[in-house]
């Protein structure tokens, strides 16, 4: 094959190459574009460049809405993240014994809240939290507990948030470790074991290390998609009460839709997308997970 | 000898019990919002302050949330525009996403590796990161309030995320396949088309579903782009039930949750091995 063929096999990526640029790289320079203009609804057709303001007016606006929504999109993303692969491992661990039974029973049970649409289980949520009729204050009021506001007060609103994310979430952390479990020679256990190797031992020199890449890999991605997990906070307490649960992309959507304000908006999502690009380059440096693809 | 055999068992015992106590616990919390819905949507109470733990075991059993559902909104108009955008989402994924796949892992493409890392960083960039600027480019090209600019702006993830998927399943299928069906006399592309394509027919599958989650439950984008009523869909119609109306017609928001998601998660649990088979080639390792 000559390199004439090599260009002429381009043809079969031109779709792929116009999705990306239409799709993907003229709407992100777009946003950098607007994100430099005085663009919004009452600016529609007649915006014009402003420089830096928008991007100055966030970073030194003195409510410092900026520092808030980033210290939330840090506690939603690091508050969900850590529990929901502890769950997930530790779930999987437990499934991963030989000698338990109804494994199969379990583990489907587990895929539900995976299974069913992660929009309508959260509209579910939304009614069941809800502070004056939601069933959960009804349960916990079975073993006398007063009905709390769930998602009216920050800190209730954060348990809230995060451990209906954990919900959503652990199915796809416990399959994933499972699978990867399974994958551990038996063998290397057998030979432990005859060797006097506690539970504990075990645990530490066969399942950790034989672990450690797939919990890498598991942990990075899982960082980058609930940074910009968009519907649970924007379902649930709509970033609310006031900004105090609002995360940056949610931020960006409500400026955007709720107050038309596009410009800025556009500013709020890149200042997320290079905050989240730098950490990606990082994590991916240092665990060296894009080595060895493609 | 004895004591240390007791000992084991007893060991063993106490391990089992925590296990399934775990389990049990898990597999209720697991399954509680979802059997939640559907016994609200069975009974006879319209608003979400009538929900209490009396009704969780219902004595009667009532199809009126059903009908109010199907008959009494407009239901029908939202599944139609749901579905079409689903299709058409699915058509685009699929032919994109085998086409890029099929070329990324057979032929010699000039800049191949830079490309498919690229790609690849791009699966992580979220649809709702792009919604402003794809709303303003929508506005100039008359694409709002259209069934085209949603179904491309769904397309463009999955197609990417799937000839991803696809090139890693095409690279275990060994080229001597579609080499024989060309020395036959078939053109390159008409191989891909008539050998391989049947053979990656699990990962299309897997497309033609994630491609069709997407569109059947987005409502950021759904919201952003639509604006008359006549183009709603069923993401947008739930959202008003359930949080604009729930004190009146919250039954009906269950029935219409259990219509809308039952049938996807009978779909995933039937084939969660082989969906769990192509979450752990894209990324387990």
């Amino acid at each position: 094959m000559g390199k004439r063929q090599g260009i002429f096999n381009y043809f079969y990526l031109l779709p792929i190459i116009a999705i990306v640029l239409f799709l993907f790289l003229y709407p992100v320079a777009y946003a950098v574009y607007i994100s430099f203009t005085n663009f919004s609804l009452f600016h529609f057709f007649q915006y014009s460049y402003i420089g830096f303001k928008n991007y100055i007016n966030i970073l030194t606006n003195p409510n410092f809405y900026f520092v808030e929504l980033l210290k939330n999109t840090a506690i939603w993303t690091i508050g969900s993240l850590i529990p929901m692969m502890i769950l997930g491992f530790f779930l999987a661990l437990i499934l991963n014994q030989s000698d338990l039974k109804f494994k199969n029973v379990f583990f489907s049970t587990f895929l539900i809240p995976w299974a069913f649409p992660a929009y309508i289980s959260l509209l579910i949520w939304s009614g069941m939290w809800d502070y004056s009729y939601g069933i959960i204050n009804k349960i916990i009021g079975l073993i006398g507990i007063a009905p709390v506001n769930w998602l009216n007060n920050t800190t209730y609103a954060w348990v809230a948030l995060i451990l209906t994310n954990v919900w959503l979430s652990f199915p796809y952390y416990t399959s994933i470790f499972l699978s990867a479990l399974q994958s551990i020679p038996r063998e290397l256990y057998e030979i432990a074991e005859v060797d006097g190797a506690g539970m504990l031992t075990r645990f530490g020199k066969i399942t950790l290390p034989m672990m450690k890449s797939t919990l890498v890999f598991v942990g990075v991605s899982g960082f980058i998609f609930t940074w910009n997990n968009f519907y649970p906070v924007f379902i649930l307490t709509g970033g609310g009460p006031g900004t105090s649960t609002d995360i940056l992309i949610v931020y960006s959507y409500q400026e955007a839709f709720d107050y038309n304000q596009y410009a800025l908006a556009s500013a709020y999502s890149i200042i997320s997308t290079i905050i989240l690009a730098i950490m990606a380059v990082i994590m991916f440096r240092y665990s060296r997970i894009l080595e060895g693809r493609g | 000898m004895q004591r240390v055999g007791n000992k084991r068992t007893l060991g063993k015992i106490i391990r089992l019990a925590i296990s399934y106590l775990v389990l049990t616990v898990m597999a209720i919390i697991s399954i509680f919002p979802i059997y939640y819905i559907v016994i609200t949507s069975l009974n006879d109470i319209p608003s979400l302050a009538s929900v209490s733990l009396g009704s969780l075991l219902p004595s009667k059993i009532s199809l009126n949330a059903y009908y109010g559902i199907l008959f009494q909104e407009p239901f029908f108009v939202w599944l139609r525009n749901s579905l079409i955008m689903a299709l058409g989402t699915i058509i685009i994924s699929v032919l994109v996403a085998f086409l890029t796949g099929a070329a990324l892992s057979r032929l010699n493409v000039p800049g191949k590796k830079a490309l498919i890392v690229f790609l690849y960083i791009l699966t992580f960039l979220p649809s709702v990161a792009t919604v402003i600027p794809l709303y303003v480019m929508f506005a100039s090209l008359h694409l709002i309030n259209t069934y085209y600019g949603l179904i491309l702006a769904y397309s463009s993830g999955t197609s990417i995320f799937g000839a991803y998927l696809v090139k890693i399943f095409i690279d275990t299928i060994p080229p001597e396949y579609e080499e024989a069906a060309m020395v036959d006399g078939l053109s390159r592309f008409r191989a891909y088309i008539r050998v391989l394509l049947p053979m990656t027919k699990p990962i299309v599958a897997f497309i033609m579903l994630l491609a069709f989650l997407g569109a059947y439950t987005d409502y950021a984008l759904a919201n952003a782009f639509i604006t008359s009523g006549n183009m709603w869909t069923l993401t947008l119609g739930m959202y008003y039930l359930a949080i604009t109306n729930h004190s009146t017609l919250y039954n009906v928001f269950a029935a219409f949750s259990v219509i809308m998601g039952v049938p996807i998660m009978a779909i995933f649990i039937a084939f969660q091995k082989y969906i769990r088979n192509v979450y752990s080639l894209s990324g387990g390792k």
